[in-house]
């Protein structure tokens, strides 16, 4: 007992828990790789993109695109937040040519920048961009900073001032984060099309991946032209539009 | 020095023996983990190589650390499907109440509070993630 | 020659009252946050369109007036101007405070501010967000030791080192700052690099004018002498750096009218009719820039401590209004999003915020807190000179080699 003195202690404690948590790991987790069916990383090879046809749609076919992504994704019925404070993943916007007059209409979502200023701006890397091009954010990390909402060149970011509960399983959302349009991702990882995609249904909104030569989105932006909002800034946005 | 080792080693001993008691307490495992009954329930936490009761232990131990581990791997790279998973968890771990509706699985009583009270833990999952089980689950 | 430094004494009924006040502000502001932070940030004027409020102007006001009240220190150890040195350790001190009262706000106002750790622990290197974690804490450690050196007699030699090296990395903070938002390439308000260089004079004109007040409240309310000969230096400067405010803003207000992108912001802000305007012109150039000028350098009024106090308060309230116009003004115009295009539905209006009483309190607490970590230091440290008559001053700006 005499020799046992505190240091010696404490070092052979250390070590064992050390050991112990090491090997337990070890097994833990590779056994539970191996034995899972996960699907593979998403690679860069993809990128995901979209293309809004504005003469194809109308006022109502916009609104129906909102609702989707509020069905869908579950926000919208936030009760104590005033309307410049809820949520705003998908917006009507109503544009007017200073010179010729001519209205467009055009839903306003998260444009998935390639060189996206969220990303850039945000402290803990909780704004991320996946590898296919899809801009999240993480709300593990996410503080509530709100800097990449005052980056962010569309204002397609929103941040969540009041509790929430009953969010949808797929689509954990609370109180003091920011989030936005996520391009459906969950629907995406299992080969679906976003809730506002299938909302339009035919050629008003195409949805897919902008590398793929044989990809509707693809041969449809070789074919027309198309814009992207903000272009002088050069971030190469992955949601494009034709008609404005 | 020896008066410093001894109440070192009271404390020690008095914590694992509360640690031990902790351990042995069951916690609210949940109406669908209770009922469940057939062999496809008693191989949900089980690991290759080691026996059920060992994989449980590991599961109690280490859930923090699947449930991270799996977090941003879904998040960040897209892997979709595999065992960790919080929307599980919540399936079977929830009770339903006398009128029929689901508790939250983070409330006083149930399962995931039960512990996490007793060791002095607050978790984060919930002020995000959904505590039912989904409508259509 | 040596300056004798003491403790303030702090007994007196006026030392109570003032810790009381500052209390009573700092328990207010925590039931503010406590409020906004339980219920979320609908209780506040904030909103997805005015993403940073009224905590972010007193924050950012704190954050800059800090970097500047260390030039006191500065100036005589990199510029080597005697007659400052023995106000080196209260600017170390009054600086350190601002800095901590600025930062308390920032972090309270987080949407999750529980997740501290996260902003230390997780760093984004191309945030410049990120790189203000570190050269805030980074400035906290250097000014520490910069405070160590200059309170140690033993490690007096190196204070100049320290303090050379507390100046480039105070330049390099205010940057910092500054570049928050002149990096936002997407706001007309802020995309120019300007911000930064004119961040740096504004906080070297908050500082310091918070530095007189404090110098002079402290000397008054502690009984001790304190000459004309170091007021009305200070005052000098302080007149100086107001103009350079002025300048830098009509720099920055005219490069950015020439671009065609930016018309609409700066009509907005110069020439608009909301609030904003009003804030600027009577508010931040008048009240905060051209009165304090005039006060300063007046000849009626030259010497007079009252009309120097009054001055260097005109200096804090019309940052507080410059800072309101940057930040609110600037995010409450809506970005250009569709060039060639007017806007009529959706996006696009005037975004309004009216500040809720939570977000003025957690505001005003943050100062309440940097004023009473200087008054407990003051009393438990010598921060201070025992005197500062115009016989001394007169002393070290005659004496030879370094003041101690």
């Amino acid at each position: 007992m005499n020799k046992l003195n505190r240091r010696d202690f404490i070092k052979n404690t250390t070590i064992a828990t050390a050991s112990v948590t090491t090997i337990a790991s070890g097994i833990s987790l590779t056994t539970f790789a191996a034995k899972s069916k996960e699907s593979a990383p998403v690679t860069n090879e993809k990128r995901w993109g979209m293309l809004i046809n504005v003469n194809k749609l109308t006022e109502s076919s916009i609104d129906d695109m909102i609702d989707a992504c509020q069905e869908e994704n579950g926000w919208g019925s936030e009760v104590h937040s005033r309307a410049e404070q809820k949520p705003d993943w998908i917006k009507k916007v109503k544009v007017k040519d200073k010179a010729t007059g001519k209205i467009d209409v055009l839903p306003m979502l998260c444009q998935h920048c390639e060189q996206p200023p969220c990303v850039d701006v945000c402290p803990t890397n909780a704004s991320m961009k996946r590898e296919d091009g899809i801009v999240l954010v993480d709300r593990h990390l996410c503080i509530g900073c709100r800097y990449c909402m005052m980056a962010c060149p569309y204002g397609s970011r929103s941040f969540v001032h009041e509790n929430l509960d009953n969010q949808k399983t797929h689509m954990p959302r609370g109180k003091g984060t920011v989030e936005s349009c996520t391009l459906c991702v969950h629907r995406v990882d299992k080969g679906e099309i976003p809730a506002c995609v299938e909302a339009v249904g035919g050629d008003g909104v195409i949805f897919g991946d902008l590398y793929d030569a044989n990809s509707k989105i693809n041969q449809t932006l070789k074919k027309i032209q198309s814009t992207q909002i903000r272009s002088d800034l050069n971030l190469n946005t992955g949601v494009r539009y034709s008609g404005i | 020095m020896k008066h410093l080792l001894t109440i070192f080693l009271i404390a020690i001993s008095v914590s694992m023996s509360v640690q031990i008691h902790a351990d042995n307490r069951i916690p609210n495992l949940g109406d669908k983990a209770n009922k469940c009954k057939d062999d496809e329930c008693k191989e949900v936490h089980k690991l290759p190589n080691i026996s059920r009761t060992q994989s449980l232990v590991i599961q109690r131990k280490m859930h923090p650390e699947f449930l991270l581990h799996k977090r941003d791997r879904t998040l960040r790279q897209g892997v979709r499907g595999g065992r960790a998973s919080l929307a599980k968890c919540v399936n079977c771990h929830t009770s339903v109440d006398k009128n029929g509706e689901y508790i939250p699985v983070n409330a006083p009583q149930q399962f995931c509070s039960t512990c996490h009270k007793q060791v002095g833990t607050s978790m984060d999952c919930f002020s995000c993630h959904r505590t039912t089980p989904a409508e259509d689950m | 020659m040596n300056i004798r430094y003491q403790q303030i004494q702090g007994r007196s009924l006026g030392f109570y009252t003032l810790i009381a006040v500052l209390i009573a502000v700092i328990l207010l502001a925590s039931g503010g946050v406590y409020f906004m932070e339980h219920n979320g940030h609908y209780v506040s004027g904030m909103s997805n369109r005015i993403v940073w409020g009224m905590p972010h102007v007193f924050a950012l006001f704190l954050i800059i007036a800090a970097s500047g009240a260390l030039n006191i220190a500065s100036i005589s150890s990199v510029f080597n101007k005697k007659i400052h040195k023995p106000l080196s350790r209260l600017s170390g001190l009054v600086s350190l405070s601002l800095l901590v009262g600025g930062l308390m706000i920032l972090v309270l106002d987080l949407g999750r501010p529980d997740r501290l750790i996260v902003a230390m622990t997780e760093y984004n290197f191309k945030s410049i967000f990120a790189w203000n974690i570190i050269l805030y804490n980074g400035f906290f450690a250097i000014v520490i030791v910069y405070l160590w050196m200059m309170f140690e007699h033993r490690l007096n030699k190196f204070s100049s080192k320290a303090g050379l090296v507390a100046f480039v990395w105070r330049l390099i903070l205010t940057t910092g700052t500054g570049s928050i938002f002149g990096f936002l390439v997407s706001r007309q308000a802020y995309d120019a690099v300007i911000m930064a260089p004119m961040f740096i004079v504004m906080s070297f004109a908050f500082g310091l004018a918070f530095f007189v007040l404090i110098l002079m409240a402290s000397y008054k309310w502690s009984e001790r002498p304190l000459g004309d000969i170091i007021v009305n230096r200070l005052g000098n400067l302080l007149g100086v750096f107001v103009a350079a405010v002025l300048y830098f803003v009509a720099v920055k207000h005219l490069g950015s009218l020439y671009l065609a992108e930016n018309t609409g912001v700066e009509n907005f802000i110069l020439f608009g009719e909301h609030i904003y305007t009003f804030l600027f012109w009577i508010g931040q150039v008048v009240l905060g820039g051209l009165v304090p000028i005039v006060l300063i350098y007046h000849p009626a009024l030259r010497g007079n401590r009252l009309v120097l106090g009054l001055a260097s308060s005109l200096v804090l309230i019309g940052g507080i209004f410059q800072l309101y116009v940057i930040i609110i003004g600037g995010q409450a115009y809506p970005m250009e999003m569709f060039p060639g295009k007017e806007i009529l539905e959706g996006y696009g209006t005037i975004a309004t915020y009216s500040p809720s009483f939570a977000e003025v309190v957690l505001g005003v607490g943050g100062v309440a807190v940097s004023l009473i970590m200087i008054t407990f230091l003051l009393k438990f440290l010598p921060f201070l000179p025992e005197s500062l008559d115009d016989k001394v001053a007169d002393q070290i700006i005659k004496s030879r080699g370094p003041a101690l």
